[in-house]
């Protein structure tokens, strides 16, 4: 028990109040006005109209109507795209910045930068670079006899654009965990492995790999749980369009409760997508309980 | 790592090299388009070379009220950072020091306060935000911030508390400290760098923050996120004023980048990392 004996754990419970006290009203009691709301017709546009209970018809539409199902599809596509484009090029390039070679510790740090980058602002140099007629990447392709793409106007082309800013921005964190968790490895097995001949991929595929893998999980549900979140990015690039070509969840819970002012929807939605990031978070914590077991 | 030839350096390098150039396009643009002439801007072939001008950040601070802008952010990034050390230190130490086997759990539920989607709740605090008439002042999104900066300090300081010897802490009170006195004089101190990584944190995702402040403010709280967000306007885009003002807005995060690395892995992995 330590120093801390009985008195003094009622002390630490003192401690915490202020933590638990902020968080519950801050978070705890919006989550359960949400619920509320979700149980109700509410239009924020007619503040004055009664707000009715309607049962479970909110979570009805959500859950039985094509856009919320469609927005699902959007978010969940995106997230597969991101991440595999993020923890390859991260991962390769970990193994690229580890090198001991004078310089790599100086391209390492500015490749962190992006990240770091507000990412409404993110969303803006992008436009900028995407921007119709106008844009600096057209005009590059047009140089190697590329039509111009239209990136940010079409269906087709859209959800592309966005993952490719997404990609921009994230990479580096995927770098940056990789390489952390190559340099505290142990330098043995390696030598020891290539010292028997093996190739330099076989090393990684079977010494580095398994190494590596419980940071990579961990990292791989950290990104999970902010690409289910994507929102700025889209926002700046095409507000979800065109037509509902990048509405992820974020975007129709935004359209719902902003656009149509129908807030029962959006809420019902929210506590839906509460619901799925529960289940991505809890899987987090039980990687990061494991990683840390097994050191 | 091993020993590699020159020709395997070399091939590390122009790899590198050409991945580290296309991920400082968009960076370089912000920069460079800040500084060209609004005649220039999308001249074809690109101009490289250029006269630079300060015009549009003069414009930034004259036709537009960005350094009123600025405040907001500040006043806002401040609060909130200051407020959420405080708060969530005192919750880190309780957690450090408390013996109990849920203990973790009550870590990951405090943790994952901040995880939640942002939008979720965006609609209740707008409602409730609007009753109490806290909707477009500075203390809404110094609220709304401290929800996501409190979960971060206590999940990072109990790792910073967990590391200062509890003998050190035993010691003072057998000279007769009560915890609190023991918590500031003693604790606190050893764990100043903590504080220092946790404030740092606090402040850029506060300083970059955007659909909160999109929601919760209008005119007079306004933050500098929103308000380069604001030039984009459909009948004729800025585009000078945005990368001035984006730029403005990157520098707080570039500065952390180049200065303390060491700890970017820490606070951004939440510690899954070492």
């Amino acid at each position: 028990m330590g120093y801390v004996n009985r008195r003094n754990r009622t002390i630490a419970g003192v401690f915490l109040l202020p933590t638990v006290a902020v968080l519950f009203l801050t978070t705890i009691y919006p989550m359960l006005y949400a619920l509320y709301l979700s149980f109700r017709n509410y239009d924020l546009a007619k503040p004055f109209i009664p707000r009715i209970f309607v049962g479970l018809a909110n979570f009805q539409e959500v859950l039985t109507s094509g856009p919320f199902m469609h927005s699902m599809w959007i978010t969940f596509k995106l997230m597969a795209v991101t991440l595999t484009f993020q923890f390859v090029i991260g991962v390769g390039l970990a193994l690229l910045v580890t090198q001991r070679l004078p310089g790599m510790a100086a391209i390492r740090t500015l490749l962190l930068i992006p990240m770091m980058i507000s990412p409404v602002i993110v969303g803006l140099v992008w436009l900028f670079i995407y921007f119709p007629e106008l844009g600096y990447l057209n005009y590059f392709i047009g140089l190697i006899g590329i039509n111009p793409i239209p990136w940010i106007t079409s269906t087709q082309w859209a959800l592309t654009a966005i993952a490719i800013a997404d990609i921009w921005q994230w990479t580096p964190f995927v770098m940056m965990g990789t390489a952390a968790a190559l340099q505290s490895l142990s330098p043995e097995p390696y030598e020891a492995a290539l010292i028997d001949g093996n190739s330099r991929i076989d090393v990684f595929l079977y010494v580095t790999l398994p190494q590596l893998k419980p940071v990579l999980i961990s990292l791989l549900f950290l990104r999970a749980i902010d690409a289910f979140k994507i929102y700025d990015i889209i926002f700046v690039l095409t507000k979800g369009g065109p037509g509902d070509a990048t509405e992820t969840i974020a975007l129709y819970i935004y359209r719902q409760s902003f656009t149509f002012w129908r807030m029962g929807v959006g809420a019902a939605a929210s506590f839906v997508s509460l619901i799925i990031i529960s289940v991505l978070i809890t899987l987090f914590f039980k990687s990061m309980q494991k990683s840390a077991v097994a050191r | 790592m091993n020993k590699i030839s020159t020709r395997q350096a070399t091939f590390v390098y122009i790899v590198t090299g050409i991945i580290l150039i296309i991920f400082m396009i968009p960076i370089y643009l912000i920069l460079a388009s800040s500084l060209k002439p609004s005649a220039d801007m999308f001249s074809r072939p690109p101009t490289v070379f250029f006269t630079p001008t300060l015009q549009h950040y003069v414009d930034l601070f004259t036709l537009r009220p960005f350094h009123q802008n600025i405040l907001n952010s500040l006043i806002v990034t401040l609060g909130s950072t200051a407020f959420s050390v405080t708060v969530g230190s005192l919750g880190a130490f309780a957690l450090s020091r408390i013996r109990h086997p849920r203990i973790n759990d009550a870590a990951f539920w405090i943790l994952s306060m901040r995880m939640f989607p942002p939008i979720a709740v965006v609609v209740p605090y707008y409602i409730i935000f609007k009753s109490v008439g806290l909707l477009d002042t500075p203390l809404a999104l110094i609220i709304v911030y401290s929800t996501a900066n409190i979960p971060l300090t206590v999940w990072l300081m109990k790792g910073f508390f967990d590391e200062v010897p509890e003998a050190l802490e035993e010691a003072a009170q057998v000279d007769g400290y009560g915890i609190v006195e023991i918590f500031y004089r003693i604790t606190l101190p050893l764990a100043a760098p903590g504080l220092a990584v946790c404030a740092v944190f606090c402040f850029i995702f506060s300083w970059n923050e955007f659909l909160f402040a999109l929601m919760l403010t209008g005119s007079s709280a306004q933050t500098a996120t929103v308000a380069v967000m604001s030039f984009w306007s459909s009948d004729a885009v800025q585009w000078g004023r945005i990368m001035a003002g984006s730029f403005i807005i990157l520098i707080p995060g570039v500065i952390f980048v180049l200065t303390c690395q060491k700890w970017l892995v820490k606070g951004l992995t939440l510690g899954s990392v070492k």
